[in-house]
């Protein structure tokens, strides 16, 4: 393309061109930030369950703190990936922002009513951060109109609703909750992220 | 009478590089020239006009060691596109 002058109908077919070119479309590794979260998640629930299982000692617990760590890590993985951002990468990207911060602000939350004194109070991290990361995926699924991500986190949600009526009823969480966790993000995170690659990789 | 096109817009490639700034959120350097087929020495350039005129923004910075260059239309630039197709209209009307 030059710095040519162009009559009116060629202006009007090129800005009509241009603005088809620039659309969304798939790119191989679109689906990889579904993947990171959705195996870190998955094998560290995994691999905490195993450990209180065999030392019945809680303060394995304590590993889940390892997703603070994981989130930068992830961040900085995916930076500098995007060659042309559209409206619908800002917005999932909002959308993920906001949990992110309900995420922290759960966790400051807790502290603060407590949680220092009380540590099995961060029991209710679980069903929450399950809640959060659920809304989170199926909102993208609804804006990318990919129906696992969309429905998949109903699974997630039921889990959800069952921790929260387990502690509603006065008794105690359980590890297993590590595992329910672990296999909501298989349904929710990893399927959909393959599923977003073997796409893209088939458009492109 | 006719109102004059606006002549930053009435080339191929500036009105090429603002159409794909227009329908996105932000665009590397390297994508506007994959889009459009531009040399990297004449989209530089036509950039650099379109930045002078107030019409996008260009914001350069480095990810590790690569240089990378993102550019964004403006509300400014916005406007001129939206004066620019009315106009447009109007030409291919008569």
């Amino acid at each position: 393309m030059e710095d040519k002058k162009l009559t009116e109908k060629e202006s009007l077919d090129l800005i009509t061109r241009m603005i088809n070119v620039s659309k969304r479309n798939m790119e191989v590794g679109d689906g990889n930030v579904l993947l990171y979260w959705g195996y870190t998640t998955a094998l560290l629930s995994i691999l905490l369950f195993s450990l209180v299982w065999y030392t019945q000692n809680y303060v394995w617990s304590w590993g889940w703190m390892l997703l603070f760590v994981a989130w930068p890590v992830i961040t900085y993985k995916q930076r500098g990936k995007e060659r042309v951002v559209t409206y619908t990468d800002k917005t999932i990207k909002k959308v993920w922002q906001v949990f992110g911060y309900m995420f922290g602000l759960t966790f400051a939350l807790i502290v603060l009513f407590g949680g220092i004194y009380r540590p099995e109070a961060f029991i209710l991290m679980l069903p929450l951060s399950l809640l959060y990361c659920g809304l989170g995926v199926s909102i993208n699924g609804i804006i990318l109109r990919e129906k696992w991500m969309t429905y998949s986190p109903l699974v997630a949600f039921v889990f959800v609703i069952y921790m929260l009526m387990t502690l509603i009823n006065n008794e105690h969480g359980t590890i297993l909750w590590y595992l329910y966790l672990g296999f909501s993000f298989v349904l929710m995170m990893i399927i959909p992220g393959h599923i977003l690659n073997h796409k893209a990789k088939k458009e492109c | 009478m006719l109102k004059e096109l606006d002549p930053l817009l009435h080339s191929q490639l500036r009105l090429a590089i603002m159409s794909i700034l227009l329908s996105v959120e932000e665009a590397e350097f390297v994508y506007l020239k994959e889009k459009t087929n531009a040399t990297a020495g004449n989209l530089s350039v036509q950039l650099d006009k379109l930045s002078e005129a107030g019409y996008i923004e260009i914001e350069k910075g480095f990810v590790g060691k690569k240089p990378r260059t993102v550019c964004r239309i403006t509300e400014r630039g916005r406007s001129a596109m939206e004066e620019y197709v009315r106009v447009l209209r109007e030409y291919v009307q008569l």
